[in-house]
């Protein structure tokens, strides 16, 4: 009879899911109350648990060479002791200053599009999935689809966002794919991420025209005719082109200039490509024409 | 009831040391999946009430976590505490051979889930990369960790058992 009752109550949950994921597949918009209501539950816990685990780490770490340290010398021990935690607390700021300067300089570099700066609290833990949470959302004037850089390149798009907490998904997840162009050339192309390139760590380049002047090495930028992408974001460099089967069509892989085996802070971009187009619609268009093979 | 809430604490706190924690770890290639392990532990240790009930809560988090289809992870979590949870007539306090083993399965059966459904399905066919690179190392490294934490469960399983017990008795 039990278990009967539970055949029943798999059978209704899973109606429930199927029914879900047919839901959501058309339209996730009227989730959002709901993932922003959790959000507000699971943030603290989830930024305290990122604070605490990078200040764990740390320590750990401290202590490990403070081991060695005992070792060959007892009697300084506090004195070393005390250098070291000194130490390390300041070569941790000194680190994170240099990589704000970076972003900062950043910052200044792509000038014209308005910034604000984030932190990485929560990343997918299996290697499926290249996603991750940023500590920023709608309060802080985050949007879906807004851009979202680091190192002077593009590290992804924020997909879905909750009042203080936005998810991105990052260029080199799997199903990611960007609308770009050769900086010189103008070639358009296609950026795709893909699980098996990324284990060398580059990304797939693919849809160029066959009689595309694409060079290796050459910067590549996301396009004037990408409808979510902001124009001009550097991607990374092409690397190994070579003509499809099909001589219809040339490909290659990508080399990003983002590290994203040890991202930490972001930088959002707070203007939308869709408004832009709107308020600016002349001058992107001229721009798209002149970029046109 | 106690026992329901520490329960549901340790689940929210799994995911939190999932996704905050491991990642940013830079030596670790591979994080374990805790969830999985607490889904599949409560539903071999509880049966298939509980089974369902922690594997739907883990869904949900996981769903909410990712944007997209909302459900995906809800179904697989569901079952597997519910398919788990049917093994419970085996559940002996002291053997680990059978948990590191439906371990293994379920990793597989998770894995698996997820590559045919959102990478088969969109024609990435090279199944042996991703056993290789992807489900391989996370099996390893999550049945060291049910090995390790396995343990730990069944003794504040035994504790939670005590205290409630006893709140009962007074």
């Amino acid at each position: 009879m039990n278990s009967k009752t539970n055949k029943i109550i798999l059978f209704v949950l899973s109606v429930v899911c199927f029914g879900m994921i047919a839901v959501t597949t058309l339209k996730d918009g009227w989730l959002t109350p709901f993932r922003t209501a959790v959000g507000y539950v699971l943030m603290p816990v989830q930024s305290g648990v990122n604070r605490v685990g990078r200040a764990l780490y740390d320590n750990i770490q401290n202590y490990e060479k403070l081991n060695t340290a005992l070792e060959d010398n007892k009697i300084l021990q506090e004195k070393i002791e005390q250098l070291s935690m000194e130490n390390t607390r300041l070569e941790g700021d000194q680190i994170e200053l240099v990589r704000l300067r970076k972003l900062y300089d950043m910052n200044q570099n792509y000038g014209q599009f308005h910034m604000t700066g984030a932190r990485i609290i929560a990343k997918d833990s299996g290697n499926w999935f290249h996603v991750f949470r940023i500590d920023k959302g709608t309060s802080d004037g985050i949007k879906p689809d807004m851009n979202v850089m680091a190192d002077g390149g593009l590290v992804g798009i924020v997909t879905d966002v909750g009042a203080n907490y936005a998810t991105v998904r990052a260029v080199i997840d799997d199903v990611s794919r960007v609308s770009a162009m050769a900086m010189d050339s103008g070639d358009t192309c296609i950026v795709s991420g893909d699980l098996e390139l990324n284990k060398s760590g580059k990304l797939k380049l693919g849809s160029m025209n066959a009689d595309a002047d694409i060079k290796e090495g050459e910067k590549i930028v996301t396009s004037n005719i990408s409808s979510k992408f902001l124009p001009g974001i550097l991607i990374g460099y092409a690397k190994d082109i070579s003509l499809d089967p099909s001589r219809l069509t040339k490909s290659g892989s990508l080399v990003p200039v983002v590290d994203f085996g040890n991202l930490q802070e972001v930088l959002v971009i707070t203007e939308l490509k869709s408004e832009m187009t709107e308020n600016s619609g002349n001058h992107t268009a001229s721009a798209g024409d002149a970029t046109q093979p | 009831m106690r026992r329901d809430l520490v329960n549901l604490a340790f689940l929210i706190a799994a995911f939190a040391i999932q996704n905050c924690l491991f990642p940013f770890i830079p030596f670790l290639s591979a994080a374990p999946n805790l969830i999985l392990i607490l889904v599949f532990s409560y539903g071999f240790i509880y049966g298939q009430r509980s089974g369902m009930f922690y594997g739907f809560i883990a869904g949900l988090l996981m769903d909410l976590f990712y944007s997209g289809a909302f459900g995906f992870f809800t179904l697989i979590f569901v079952w597997i505490g519910f398919l788990n949870g049917r093994l419970s007539h085996y559940y002996y306090e002291n053997l680990i051979t059978l948990p590191l083993f439906l371990c293994m399965i379920n990793e597989l059966v998770y894995n698996l889930y997820i590559y045919i459904f959102r990478f088969f399905i969109r024609g990435k066919m090279n199944i042996l990369f991703y056993f290789k690179s992807i489900i391989l190392p996370e099996i390893i490294i999550t049945l060291l960790f049910t090995l390790l934490f396995y343990r730990f469960f069944l003794w504040y399983n035994r504790k939670l058992e005590v205290l409630d017990t006893k709140h009962a008795v007074n």
